[in-house]
């Protein structure tokens, strides 16, 4: 971090002449000191092609960095390559990212993200190297079990986090895509590019154009210049689903939407509302003990899916070497979910007895959405990951680097064919239960218990998703006709281009995944929790707001305040200006430059005469 | 039409076009009159720097996706030291010249402009009795595409309107989302230093200098047209002025490089001769 060069030899060319006048000693003293240099900061993000919004929040905190007197650069990489250097490497000082869960989630989502038991592991848990074992810890896990006191307890740890500022909350999105509704409909719904909301969309009626064929044939490559009216086109800024399908890789997933396609979860939460998916349905038992019975079901490659599939992913999450190496080697994503689940026993052919242990419900039910993956595919990935036969890294198993090319799931769509960085294609899987399940059968049938929306779908029998270079040639694409919706974040030169394009529309959805500033607490000085107060003081989110996100983001103290009845009356934004905990200092974006650095002082640190910062 | 193919196919009209009219002004009909019994000849005579070149351009074109995955993985990520060397200076370009003509003019010239200046060169060259220049040009193509592809993956860094887009528009996509759809076949968004844009056109520019005894009428045209792609790198907030400095740089290595080559392959070639004629006398 600390960028400077030691001024200890040119310091010991000096002491030479200081020996021979005979003062060893002080120069010895003199000398072995370390000299302070400025504070250097490198903050990581993607280009503004990959997302528009996470480099606007850069530039804004590192101009503001500058001004008082800290080197800050922005380093740009693409998704992929900064996930894997925060999550994987951890080795970055602080980033500008979205929370990668799309909302609403329960608070127990804080648990993978800020339990300080993960600080080792590599992944989407705790990637700051955060530990408060006697304030969040204690309240994580007091969430877990409480049931009254649940939002007593979620209110404090909300306020424990919002104090510590491990990293700090930006703003809420909205989810914005740019549809054209002349093929399908439905994308007013609550979350356009959610999983649910791509299952719920139905056929335009009138001018549906439906040619002979059906796309169920594997050979039928649907061009997307061509009116394939049973075709699903969409178009992303993000190439990542057209070269890795694996649904644990944490650097290739976002929310994981279309791997979610691909791999059914015991439960699927639509909104507020708990889906009985590829469990018909679960009781707990007894105290400690969730017994689920399955769907009929079968995998992508024919095999029926079983109990055993099941037990066996959820201890396959724990631990991707299935205890063949040393220490476990746990998943990069849903590491939270995973550790609610001790044990997984397979009772019969389609019942699973999972041990919870004491959680609540919610928790519990939480658990449940994890995708659940063939025993048959992917026991054979349980070893140490290799190049060419030789071992790079012990803790690292084929599961987790795998790029699970034709992925056998058992969710509604099936993978086709796929060119890395252009498209990828799947298709209906008409053997799933949502397509046996016929919208007049009621309640009961193959997909008993879930809603009239998604019976019979999905609607199309073809999803192809294509890349864009960035999200204006997506909107362009979207209102040249040659695709349906845009399904990835639209910056503010995009937005405003739906308007002008006559077929298409703006469809903005209830809050995504927040932004973020994460800091890496391993590292001097982000370590110390009142410098880190200091950075979230340099953000003011309202401005970013309506700059970075061109209004269509909430700003917001607290990683719960979609869910605001989880928030605490002192957290809320409300109608407030500025922040509730660390108040922006400077006003409407420009910041004041004296206050901050009292602040600073007033936290220890030192400024030199040119009003650096200096590093120690 | 996907946009792709429609820009291409505009392309190669307005380019096709292009060249018909100033192969008629530039070169002139005595010139493209004697090319017709020595085309062949002329083409053979080059064999050796084309299939160079075109080695060069299919080693792009496979191994690029690779090179950029060593690139993302062990580069030098150098878009922050950039910025600080350079700071605002194309935001300030944006933001002093930017009219919706201008914006335009160098789209046009980013696209067509471009393509033709790289393209009519190969035209009058083969237009001259001597083939000497042709190969020297086709040797310091080749030179520019390798070396760029080196430092392209020596080098990871994002263009102006990647870290800077609250003050720096990415205007050529803003106004043609279309030509994106090219230039992102071509180019990938984390390779901008050095320019390519810029070392091709100085490039084509210095042997349009080198060459004004030849082509009179060219040299102005090029040096025009090449300081115009240089400048829209820039205005099109697409470069850095590092990118570009550092293309100029490598163009001239570049052409002074494919003199040196040319030079000692033709000497080698007429030492060649010379042993073949001895061994036929022996």
């Amino acid at each position: 971090m600390n960028g400077h060069v030691s001024r200890r030899e040119a310091l010991a060319g000096i002491g030479l002449g200081a020996v021979s006048a005979g003062c060893l000693g002080r120069t010895r003293n003199i000398a072995g000191r370390n000299v302070a240099s400025q504070l250097t900061l490198q903050i990581d993000a993607a280009p503004a092609d990959r997302d528009p919004n996470a480099i606007r929040v850069a530039r804004h905190l590192a101009e503001n960095l500058r001004a008082v007197g800290i080197d800050a650069r922005i380093n740009t990489l693409n998704r992929t390559d900064l996930w894997r250097k925060v999550l994987i490497n951890r080795e970055f000082d602080v980033y500008v990212g979205q929370f990668l869960e799309s909302n609403p989630f329960d608070p127990d989502a804080m648990y993978g993200f800020t339990h300080s038991r993960f600080v080792a592991e590599a992944g989407r848990q705790n990637p700051f190297g955060f530990t408060d074992v006697n304030g969040v810890d204690e309240q994580l896990e007091r969430q877990r079990r409480t049931e009254t006191d649940r939002p007593a307890v979620v209110a404090d740890l909300q306020r424990s986090l919002c104090e510590l500022q491990p990293f700090t909350v930006v703003a809420f999105p909205d989810s914005l895509a740019a549809v054209r509704e002349e093929r399908f409909e439905g994308w007013t719904d609550r979350r356009p590019l959610s999983a649910a909301a791509l299952l719920s969309l139905d056929r335009a009626g009138a001018t549906t154009e439906t040619d002979g064929d059906d796309g169920s044939g594997g050979n039928a490559t649907a061009d997307a210049g061509t009116a394939d009216g049973d075709t699903l086109r969409l178009v992303t800024t993000d190439a990542q689903i057209t070269e890795n399908w694996n649904p644990i890789a944490a650097e290739y997933r976002r929310e994981g939407t279309f791997t979610a396609l691909l791999y059914d979860r015991l439960a699927l939460v639509d909104g507020e509302e708990v889906v009985p998916w590829l469990a018909s349905d679960w009781e707990r038992v007894d105290g400690e003990t969730v017994a689920v019975d399955l769907r009929e079901a079968r995998w992508h490659d024919g095999e029926p899916v079983t109990a055993e599939d099941v037990a066996f992913t959820y201890e396959f999450l724990r631990d991707t070497s299935m205890g063949s190496l040393e220490a476990p080697v746990p998943t990069p994503r849903f590491r939270g979910r995973s550790s609610v689940v001790r044990s997984a026993t397979a009772v019969g052919d389609r019942t699973v007895e999972l041990g919870v242990g004491d959680v609540n419900d919610a928790v519990a039910l939480r658990a449940l959405q994890v995708p659940i993956l063939p025993e048959h595919v992917w026991a054979d990935r349980t070893d140490v990951a290799t190049i060419a036969g030789f071992e790079f890294d012990a803790e690292t198993t084929e599961a987790v680097v795998s790029t699970n090319e034709n992925p056998v799931g058992s969710g509604p769509i099936r993978f086709v064919e796929a060119t890395a960085e252009e498209s990828v294609v799947f298709e209906r899987n008409d053997d799933h239960f949502l397509a046996r399940a016929d919208s007049t059968d009621g309640g009961d049938g193959p997909a008993a218990g879930v809603p009239e929306r998604f019976r019979g779908k999905p609607a199309f029998d073809r999803l192809r998703i294509e890349v864009s270079p960035s999200d204006i040639a997506a909107v362009a694409a979207v209102g040249d006709g040659l695709a349906d919706a845009t399904v990835s974040n639209l910056g503010p030169d995009a937005v405003p281009r739906i308007g002008r394009e006559a077929d298409a529309r703006l469809v903005a959805g209830r809050a995504g995944g927040f932004y973020h500033v994460g800091y890496n607490v391993r590292r001097a000085p982000l370590s110390n929790p009142r410098f880190r107060a200091v950075l979230a003081s340099l953000l003011d989110k309202e401005t970013l707001v309506d700059e970075a996100f061109s209004g269509y983001a909430e700003p917001a103290a607290s990683p719960l305040a979609a869910a605001s009845e989880w928030v605490p009356e002192d957290l809320r934004w409300d109608d407030r200006e500025t922040d509730p905990v660390y108040p922006f200092v400077g006003e409407s974006g420009s910041v004041d430059v004296e206050r901050a650095r009292d602040r600073l002082r007033d936290a220890g640190y030192r400024f030199d005469d040119e009003g650096r910062l200096l590093s120690q | 039409m996907s946009p792709f193919l429609s820009v291409v196919t505009s392309v190669v009209l307005w380019v096709g076009a292009a060249l018909l009219v100033a192969a008629a002004a530039i070169v002139g009909p005595r010139r493209l009159a004697g090319l017709r019994g020595e085309l062949g000849s002329r083409l053979w005579s080059v064999r050796r720097p084309a299939a160079g070149l075109t080695a060069v351009l299919l080693v792009s074109a496979v191994g690029r996706s690779a090179l950029q995955t060593v690139s993302e993985l062990f580069g030098l990520r150098l878009t922050g030291l950039i910025y600080a060397v350079e700071g605002d200076f194309v935001a300030w370009i944006q933001a002093t010249f930017v009219t919706p003509e201008l914006t335009v003019y160098f789209s046009g010239i980013y696209v067509y402009g471009y393509v033709f200046l790289l393209s009519f060169p190969f035209v009058a060259y083969l237009a001259l009795p001597d083939a000497t220049t042709l190969k020297r040009l086709i040797v310091a193509y080749a030179l520019n595409y390798s070396i760029g592809l080196v430092i392209y993956t020596v080098v990871y860094a994002h263009g102006p309107r990647n870290l800077t887009p609250d003050m720096v528009t990415s205007l050529l996509f803003t106004y043609n989302p279309d030509f994106m759809a090219l230039t992102s076949e071509v180019n990938e968004a984390a390779n901008v230093f050095p320019s390519l844009h810029t070392s091709l056109s100085v490039t084509v520019a210095t042997f349009a200098v080198l060459t004004r005894g030849e082509y009179p009428r060219w040299t102005p045209v090029a040096l025009w047209l090449s300081t115009s792609v240089v400048l829209a790198t820039m205005y099109l907030g697409i470069h850095w002025l590092t990118d570009v400095v550092g293309g100029a740089a490598l163009a001239l290595g570049s052409v002074y490089l494919s003199y040196r080559i040319v030079d000692r392959a033709v000497d080698d070639e007429i030492a060649g001769d010379r042993a073949v004629d001895l061994g036929d006398g022996a």
